[in-house]
């Protein structure tokens, strides 16, 4: 370029430099101001990730033949994308699963992906149509069912398949297994994992203390006192899981007052908190409370801490917890800590479940999505999964039951948590009842606050009620939300 | 803030200059033009600006997060945050975090500031406390530890059982007993905004120390020999001259308050704390959309509130700085 080229330039410089100088200030401030907006709005933004998605695809790739060894046509040799829950439970048993399908007759590879946040990893595959062919959706960051029951799979046909053992997979099931994902007549999950709710001790412990476990209410007080006496708490609890005694205190007036309390509660009728079997146990818990049964603290304590404060330092001799509760303290439990679970307390000498009644429930639930690449390669997986062969492995390297029957040696692997748990849910036979609500409309976070307010002591039992019937009603006021009705 | 301002005449060139030129696209100017202005503006757009418009969009449906149905439902979202008891709480919350913390963290980092520069020996040249450097370390190191670990750290610390601060307050004497410092309504928002402030002091003032440093120091001298004391040489010299630092300092550690997201995240494992006691905005946003409900639409909402309220922040400490007498044009935000 010659001289008059890099003259120009200079000039050019100058002007766009002169600009820059003379611009008003308003006019900068306000791009500077817009800069800032841009950075508060960075939040606002990462939410809308998932709407850069584009349409729904339908879902189905080619299929192969329906045959007996492949019940739902899975093409030859193509690959299930399976999004699995890594929490206590870990993926191996996916994996292991995995395994035996690549043997089976569709020769399916399953790729499985460990996560710990289903909601964050699947929301924008969800909203973009392109769901993987199965999800364990689990954890904290869970789906709320209820968005997406309408994009999932009706899995009846699973359950109506044989498994490959060659027997009808429905017939193999605990009774009731299956309600907890049962949206509306469609069976939209299947949960594969059983847990026992119930209130956990030490047998080792109450022996040595010489303490008797409580059946009822009374006896449940009069053990507090007792335990005061030899410097124990009877409970101990943790911030984040204040609601276990939500759990806890339903379950005995459910076991109580049967289905009218339950249904009442699950279709967030109004007054339902208010029902006397209800209000009974609140009452209890308040005494409870009130003469310093629990250890206090517990609204500024993590619950892994708390749990290890029953566990390991034995401080408080009761602990309601689902049965996860042995492999989560595995680390943190006292040895020779004998942790025995047992059906939690009721009020009167005549139930109206009977005194075996128990809170159990399938947890774990599997989805296929329907817009799914692959959904009866998804199927497939599951039904592998719901085999003899993967349930006994699942009972054997997890210590807990699948909803598959008969997986679990009376010896229970040698843990007494275990064997207690077979014995519950024999003896309960077809008395089981499951508690839905809180999960279905995601209530825990606001129904925490208040949990956590009452043990402390900070409001009574009338103030726990107010605010749980409020906690309810929103969601039964709000038409936004779609209700399942619950039987 | 986009719009073309008019053309300056250039001193020698004329505005005859400018158009003839203009009318000669050259590679070089092109190219100038592309790499600098058109460049960063369309990534300015796409990822700022649509955000933005598809968020007020999003706000006004009641897009639940998992599909493509967006039915638009206009201001109803609104309508229902505004009755919304924790919602409101969560609002509450944040404007004291607002309004409380970016005040006692930057006049803690301020005096420290000042001590460690200004603070030292009356005789010779202005200088800092002895150990100056010591101390600064000391205080910055805090804000190299992420805010998660701030959080679990300070938890544990605050732990009613097992935690340091209980047992040394039993220790030397004030009968504490167990009392939950964050679970307690009553302590809880105080002990957050102390851990908060704690992180953060240090930062702000290394960035005022490198202001101070930035003024000469025969201004110091001056107003020494003329017999100001410490706290009038800090008030009158120190503080005029950074005010557009401190303006800056103070709309940032705002930001930080009203957001707060990890902090309270990691230091209320019950979201919310005792009683909601330390609900903030961003995090009733965040369980609205993700908490099982997939209320989308709402969420959003909440967003775009959150961000006006930045933005209301951001413009009453210009407004403030500009009436108590600030520099009209100010050039560092």
């Amino acid at each position: 370029m010659g001289p008059l080229a890099s003259t120009t330039r200079l000039h050019l410089l100058e002007a766009t430099l002169n600009r820059i100088h003379t611009q008003s200030a308003l006019g900068r401030r306000n791009f500077l101001r817009g800069t800032l907006a841009a950075a508060v709005l960075i939040p606002t933004a990462s939410v809308l990730a998932g709407c850069a998605g584009g349409g729904t695809t339908p879902g189905g790739t080619a299929s192969g033949a329906v045959t007996a060894g492949n019940p739902f046509g899975v093409a030859s040799g193509s690959t299930v994308d399976a999004v699995i829950f890594k929490g206590g439970y870990d993926v191996k048993y996916v994996e292991f699963a995995a395994e035996i399908l690549a043997k089976g007759e569709a020769k399916a590879t399953a790729k499985v992906s460990p996560s710990t946040d289903i909601t964050g990893e699947l929301q924008p595959r969800f909203a973009g149509g392109t769901p993987p062919d199965l999800i364990d959706n689990s954890g904290a960051k869970k789906i709320g069912m209820t968005t997406i029951v309408d994009q999932l799979e009706d899995l009846q046909g699973v359950v109506d398949a044989k498994n490959l053992e060659g027997k009808v997979i429905k017939d193999t099931l605990y009774p009731g297994v299956l309600t907890p994902g049962t949206y509306g007549g469609k069976l939209a999950s299947i949960n594969y994992v059983l847990t026992v709710f119930a209130v956990w001790y030490s047998a080792s412990l109450f022996k040595e203390l010489g303490l008797t476990p409580p059946k009822t209410w009374d006896e449940m007080l009069k053990l507090g006192e007792d335990a005061k006496a030899q410097g124990k708490y009877l409970f101990t609890w943790g911030t984040e899981a204040a609601t276990y005694y939500q759990e806890f205190a339903l379950a005995s007036a459910i076991k109580e007052g049967g289905d009218d309390v339950r249904l009442a509660i699950e279709n967030l009728k109004p007054d339902a908190w208010s029902h006397p079997a209800i209000q009974d146990v609140f009452t209890a818990l308040e005494t409870c409370v009130k003469n310093g049964y629990f250890k206090p603290g517990g609204s500024g304590t993590k619950f892994t801490a708390a749990q290890a404060s029953w566990s390991n330092a034995q401080e408080a001799l009761l602990y309601p917890s689902g049965s996860w509760i042995e492999n989560e303290m595995k680390d943190q439990t006292k040895a020779g800590f004998e942790m025995t679970g047992m059906p939690v307390p009721h009020k009167s000498s005549s139930p109206k479940l009977g005194a075996d009644a128990i809170h159990s429930a399938s947890d774990e639930p599997f989805v296929v999505p329907s817009a799914a690449k692959n959904p009866a390669g998804g199927k497939e997986l599951l039904r592998t999964m719901l085999s003899q062969e993967a349930a006994a492995n699942f009972a054997k390297t997890i210590l807990a039951p699948t909803i598959v029957k008969g997986t679990v040696p009376a010896d229970g692997f040698g843990s007494t948590a275990l064997v207690s748990q077979t014995k519950m849910l024999d003896a309960a036979a077809d008395n089981v009842f499951d508690i839905r609500f809180g999960n279905v409309y995601g209530l825990n976070k606001d129904q925490l606050v208040t949990w956590n307010s009452f043990l402390d002591g900070k409001i009574d039992a009338a103030g726990l009620t107010a605010d749980l019937q409020k906690i309810s009603d929103k969601v039964a006021n709000d038409k936004s939300i779609t209700k399942i009705e619950i039987k | 803030m986009t719009a073309v301002p008019p053309v300056q005449t250039v001193p020698d060139g004329g505005l005859a200059a400018a158009r003839r030129r203009r009318r000669k696209p050259t590679f070089d100017r092109i190219s100038f033009f592309a790499v600098f202005l058109g460049l960063p503006l369309a990534v300015y757009l796409l990822f700022v600006i649509w955000p933005f418009i598809q968020a007020v969009y999003i706000s006004l449906t009641a897009w639940n997060g998992f599909s493509n149905a967006m039915p638009f439902i206009g201001l109803e979202n609104y309508v229902t945050l505004f009755q919304d008891e924790n919602f409101l709480r969560a609002m509450l919350n944040s404007s004291i975090l607002g309004l409380v913390l970016p005040l006692i963290t930057i006049v803690l980092a301020l005096s420290l500031a000042s001590v460690v520069t200004l603070g030292g020996p009356s005789r010779g040249q202005v200088r800092g406390l002895h150990g100056s450097g010591f101390y600064r370390v000391v205080s910055f190191f805090p804000y190299v530890i992420p805010a998660i670990v701030v959080g679990i750290m300070w938890g544990m610390i605050f732990d009613p059982n097992a935690g340091l601060f209980n047992a040394f307050l039993n220790a030397v004497g004030v009968p504490i007993g167990q009392f939950p410092w964050l679970g307690d309504a009553r302590t809880a928002l105080g002990t957050s905004m102390f851990i908060i402030t704690w992180g953060f002091v240090g930062f702000y003032m290394v960035l005022f120390i490198a202001a101070i440093k930035g003024i000469p120091a025969e201004l110091f001298e001056a107003a020494r020999v003329d017999g100001a004391g410490r706290m009038r040489i800090l008030v009158q010299i120190t503080i005029p001259l950074i005010r557009d630092n401190i303006q800056t300092a103070y709309v940032y550690m705002g930001i930080i308050a009203l957001d707060a997201f990890v902090y309270m995240s990691a230091l209320y494992l019950s979201p919310g704390g005792p009683e909601n006691s330390t609900l903030v905005m961003s995090q009733e946003l965040y369980y609205t959309a993700f908490g099982g409900t997939g209320k989308f639409g709402l969420a959003t909402a909440m967003g775009v509130v959150l961000s006006l309220i930045t933005l209301a922040f951001a413009g009453m400490v210009f407004g403030v700085n500009k009436i108590t007498g600030g520099s009209a044009q100010d050039e560092r935000l």
